[in-house]
Order: C-alpha cells, then structure tokens, then sequence
C-alpha cells in the first residue's frame, strides 16, 4: 500500500509527465506539486529531467536538465520536434503579441480571434488569389499550435483564443535565435525565393 | 479655454462623442444606471448582455414590429467597449474566459453632466461658502510650522467652543433651521455622489501611471545601469503619485474603525431627520465607498505587481532580446515569402509520453452476426411490435411555432416562459426538442452559471427537469 504522501507524489510526477500543469486550470495539482515539491524534484533530478515552476505565470513543466558539463550526458527523455515553417511562425508572431500585450500594461489574458491571427499571417504567406486557401492553412497551423498547448480555444466563444503564457517558456530567446539564424542562412541563399 | 481645445475636445472625447451619439438616450440610460447608479464594478459580457436586454425588451414594446433598437444586446455592448466609442472597458481578466466589462470614468463624466441637467429644486449656496471658508482654514492652519501661530488658533477654537457650552447651559441653543438643513443635505449628497465617481477616475489614473512607466521602460536605449536607476525610480512611482498617497490616505481613513462607527451613526442620524426627505440609498453609502474603493485597492495591487514582474531585471532583457529576434526573423521570412523555406522552430514536447504496449487488449475477434429476416409464418402472430410504435415522435416545427407565436422577433425569451405558455406534453423529449432547434430565425443558447428548473406532468405523474439557463432568441 502506498501512504498518503506517496500517492500525493505520484500524482504530482504524473500529472506532469503529461504535460503543462497550469494553476488556473487545475488547482489540485497545483497544490499538490507546490506541497511536495522537493521529493516530486528529486524524482525528475534523478533522471536528469528538471522542474520548472513559475509561481507569478502559474505554470509547471518539465525540461531536460543542463549537464553539458559531465562527461556522459544522459539519453534526452524531453522530446524536441521540429515545428513546420507556418506553425513556427506563428509561434513567433504570437511570442511577439505577448511581448506587445504585456509591454502595453493590459491585465488578465492576451484573446485572438481567428481573423486577427489571420491578419498576423497573411502578409507572410504567398501571395495568393485563393483566400480560402489561406484561411484553409491558417486554420490548420491554429489547431497544430493548440495541439501543441500554445493556444486554447474559450469553450463558449468559438473562433476566439487565448495564447497561454507558456508560450514564453518553450520559445524563448534561444530557441528563436536558432530559428532566426537557420531562416537568414536559408533567405542568403535563396535570394528573392522566386527562382525554384 | 480656446476654441481649438474645444474643438478636439468636441471630435475627440468619448464623453462629449457621448453626447452626440445617436442612441445616447440608451447608452446612458443602460450604462448609467447599471454601473453609476448600481455601483457595479467589472461584469461578465453575459450578466450585462442579459440586463441590456431586459431594457431593450421594455424599450421595443411600444413598437415590437418597428423596434427603436434593433440589435442584439452583444452587439452594442461591442459597440460601446470599440476604441472609437471608449465607454466601456473590455478585458479578459486571469481566470476567466469570458470578456468583462468596466464603465470608464468619460461614461461617468457624461453622465454626470446630463444629470446635473435636472433642475433642482433650490440650489444652497451659504453651505458652500461655510466649506470653502473650512477649506481656507485648514490650507492655512495646516501649513503653518510656528507653534505660537498655531497655539493662537487652537485658544481661538476653545474660547468658540467655550462661549458655545456657556450659552447650551442658559438654554440657548442655535437649531439650523430646515432650509439651511436641506442645504447642507443636499451638498452632501452631490459630494456623497461624487466621491464615489471619482473612484473610476482614480483607476483609471492609475492605469495611466502603469501604461506611461511600460513605455517608458521598453522604449529604453540606454546602458544598464541607467536603467536600472529609471526602474528603481518606477518601482515607486505609483503609489508615490499625488494620486496614490491621496488614494491611500483615503483608504485609511475610511477602513479605520472609529470612523467607519461615526459614519454610520451619522448617516442613521440624517435618516431620522423628517425635514429632510433623505434619500434612502445615501443610508448606505459608505458601504458603497468602502465596495468602490476595495475595488480600486484590489486593481493598484494587481497593476504594481503585474509591474513589478515586468520590471524584472531578466524579463526586461529577455523581451528585448526576443523583440529584436522577431524583427529578423519577420524580415527574413517576408524576403523568402514566395517559397516558404522548410525550416521550424525546435521545441520541446509538452509531457514525457510512456507507451506501454502491453496496456493494450489484445485482438479480440467477435462472433459474425447472424440475420435472419425470415419469420417463422406461425410466430408472427405473437410478436409485440407495440415498442415499434412507442418511441416519442416530437415535432419540432410545432415548437417553433411555439416560440415564434410569443418571441417578437429580435428579441429573447427564457425557455420556462415559453413552456408556461405551452406546457409540455411530451416529457423530456420535448425539452430536448427545444434545444436541438436549428431553424435560421431562432437561435437557442445555454447559460451554464445559471440554472433553470421546468415542470412538467407525463404518465408517471408530476416531474421536474433541472438543466443550464436557456433562452431563445429570434432574429
């Protein structure tokens, strides 16, 4: 049998390998993480995996640890993917939008409609005749981005969506620089991009 | 002032755009009352949607086939939160997913103007020139650091005070008479008013305060030490304002427990004067002051912490940092517009998946179904085929003739005012029918916060159905 406080644990480490843990969505585990935070830790540290917990954003998640510095790094267990070209910008643009809604002092949570991503991905898109089809494809790179936990649709107002803040702690400063210079490097050689 | 002043003004205030509006009648009639009057703080869309539409309902029934506001409530709520009109504050506050609005303090000034309009009965001026003398006195005596200065003034209170006691004690007493009484009732009730709307001006005050130091800080070129001076600065900024010491001070005031007990006792005091013909909602008021200024309180709280966190040192640079990183990559993916190049973003995965292959049940291979249509011509007699028949048929289009015979069009009803009307005959099915309507006029929304009970009789005797608040609207 398991005691109290071990099933507490338990929860707590599994809830997380699931996936993003936000305060506001599920109170419950919240607590439970921020009360046994220290063995829910040492679990993960183990296995070179480390918790983040941002108390003034309310979220947790999980990142693989820095040991660049041992000699043998352990095996990866945080998966990294590579995004596809529209999901990524859109990514980018939204990052954009958070920096933008935070900087402009509103309060509460950052909501868009589709029209509005739309607008942000339009002038990046090729030009085309067919707006169904662009609409088609900004759609498509929504519900991948939702998919992902970046975006959430308000349940009762369809078409509109909230960008969660994680966003901040998955695209951050380093991971935009690999993307910015891999796009310089690629623009430099295609110059124009009419000619293939 | 000039005439170029008053010309913006004019084209660009939302108060005075207000006053021209063409359905100012209604948004201050709704919004005034709702907010300035009820002393309502920020609402869900969906509670002032459901108010604006009581009023639109009641404003539309002298005319239900012309109606003089054709909209649905949303949509001027929408109307009036839009930059153009700035009436309304519109936000999506942490915790909830629906939109809130907040009347602003331009919607308070018109308001207020349009009220003043109202002529008064008698306008008391002897109480006014008393504050103002009040006023000087303090501004004087408040400024003054001689303590000779000030002792001078103090024996010159007591020697009033004194001859005051001396003349109660021979029976003479002064007694206000009642128009002085009025007077002075009616000045404080103008300021009572008053005070409370300046609460709205205070947040939004605040709000300012908030917004100029983030421009401030992230329109920064300078090194990082200067920086670090202008946030040191900032971090005090707020409640260091004029505005912020007078809110706290204020805010002191109010919550200390002498004054709270004084207050009260005062205002039950007025009430008890037959003369005046008080009015009952002032009873209260310093609950209300107490209500709007917790409200202020809670809102400079969330704005100095929300600052706070955007100050940090780390995030400050981080946004920088990634402000920048968009601008390039902006420019790099509209330079290779034509062909999106095929490179991402790398992240990492939300979650640590576990695939156990053993957790899944293995093939399970069912039995092939055996049909046989062809009845036995003897046992053919015996079969019941009453559950055939049995099953509830509800017509739907008569529902809809339900709704359309009592909904005017544009306009929305609760479900349990049209089954009052037509009581239901068909058990629960019939309720179902109602919600699963998808004809174009009618449009069938569930409220979840809210509920509502339907009663009804089928062959088992009186039942009842407990489902989310439904209402019905026809376009």
């Amino acid at each position: 049998m398991r005691t109290a406080q071990e099933q507490a644990v338990a929860t707590a480490i599994i809830k997380l390998m699931r996936g993003v843990v936000y305060r506001e969505a599920d109170e419950d585990s919240w607590t439970l993480l921020e009360r046994h935070a220290a063995p829910v830790r040492d679990h993960f540290a183990a296995i070179g995996v480390q918790v983040v917990v941002d108390d003034i954003e309310g979220y947790a998640y999980l990142r693989n640890a820095d040991d660049e510095d041992t000699e043998e790094p352990l095996p990866r267990l945080v998966r990294r993917r590579s995004l596809t070209y529209n999901v990524s910008l859109l990514l980018v643009l939204l990052r954009k939008r958070l920096v933008e809604f935070e900087a402009s002092g509103s309060e509460g949570k950052l909501v868009l409609t589709r029209d509005q991503m739309v607008d942000l991905l339009r002038l990046f898109l090729p030009d085309s005749s067919n707006e169904a089809r662009v609409i088609d494809q900004v759609d498509t790179t929504i519900r991948k981005s939702a998919e992902l936990g970046f975006l959430r649709q308000l349940p009762r107002q369809p078409g509109h969506w909230e960008v969660r803040r994680i966003l901040k702690a998955y695209v951050d400063a380093q991971t935009l620089n690999d993307f910015a210079g891999k796009l310089t490097e690629y623009a430099g050689a295609h110059p124009g991009g009419d000619d293939d | 002032m000039e005439h170029d002043e008053i010309e913006v003004l004019r084209e660009g205030h939302p108060a005075w755009r207000l006053l021209r509006a063409g359905n100012a009648a209604l948004v201050l009639s709704f919004l005034g009352q709702f907010f300035v009057v009820d002393n309502h703080g920020a609402v869900s869309s969906t509670e002032l949607a459901a108010a604006l539409d009581d009023q639109l309902h009641l404003l539309n029934l002298s005319a239900p086939d012309e109606p003089r506001y054709p909209r649905p409530a949303p949509d001027y709520l929408q109307d009036w939160a839009a930059t153009e009109s700035g009436w309304l504050r519109r936000f999506y506050p942490s915790g909830s997913d629906e939109v809130h609005y907040e009347a602003t303090s331009d919607l308070e000034k018109a308001y207020a103007w349009v009220t003043g309009l109202r002529a008064r009965t008698f306008v008391g001026t002897a109480s006014r020139l008393e504050t103002v003398f009040d006023l000087l006195r303090q501004i004087v005596h408040g400024a003054e650091s001689d303590p000779e200065a000030r002792l001078t003034e103090l024996r010159r209170r007591r020697d009033k005070l004194d001859r005051e006691i001396a003349a109660a004690e021979a029976g003479e007493v002064a007694v206000l008479d009642p128009t002085a009484l009025r007077e002075r009732y009616q000045q404080f009730a103008g300021t009572a008013r008053e005070l409370l709307s300046d609460f709205r001006e205070v947040e939004e005050n605040f709000r300012g305060l908030d917004r100029a130091a983030r421009e401030r800080i992230a329109s920064w070129e300078g090194g990082k030490g200067e920086l670090l001076a202008e946030l040191v600065g900032n971090r005090a900024d707020i409640t260091a304002s004029d505005q912020g010491r007078s809110f706290q001070a204020f805010y002191d005031l109010l919550l200390s427990q002498s004054r709270q007990e004084e207050l009260s006792e005062l205002l039950a005091g007025v009430q008890s004067l037959d003369d005046l013909h008080p009015d009952r909602r002032l009873r209260t008021i310093h609950h209300d002051w107490s209500d709007a200024a917790e409200r202020t309180q809670r809102t400079v709280r969330q704005i100095s912490e929300q600052l706070r966190r955007f100050l940090d040192d780390q995030m400050w640079l981080e946004n920088r940092r990634v402000l920048d990183l968009v601008r390039s990559v902006e420019a790099a993916a509209l330079a290779s517009r034509e062909s999106p190049p095929p490179v991402g973003l790398d992240v990492d995965v939300p979650g640590i998946e576990i695939a156990l292959p053993l957790e899944r049940p293995l093939y399970d291979a069912r039995p092939a179904a055996e049909v046989d249509s062809l009845l036995d011509p003897e046992a053919e007699a015996d079969v019941d085929i009453s559950a055939l028949f049995g099953q509830t048929f509800v017509d739907q289009a008569r529902l809809a003739d339900h709704i359309r015979t009592i909904v005017p069009p544009s306009s929305t009803v609760l479900l349990e005012d049209i089954v009052n009307f037509y009581p239901v005959e068909q058990g629960a099915a019939e309720i179902v029918g109602y919600l699963a309507l998808t004809d174009d006029d009618l449009e069938v929304t569930l409220d979840e916060t809210q509920e509502t009970i339907i009663e009804y009789a089928d062959s088992t005797g009186q039942r009842r159905a407990r489902l989310p608040r439904v209402t019905v609207s026809r376009r």
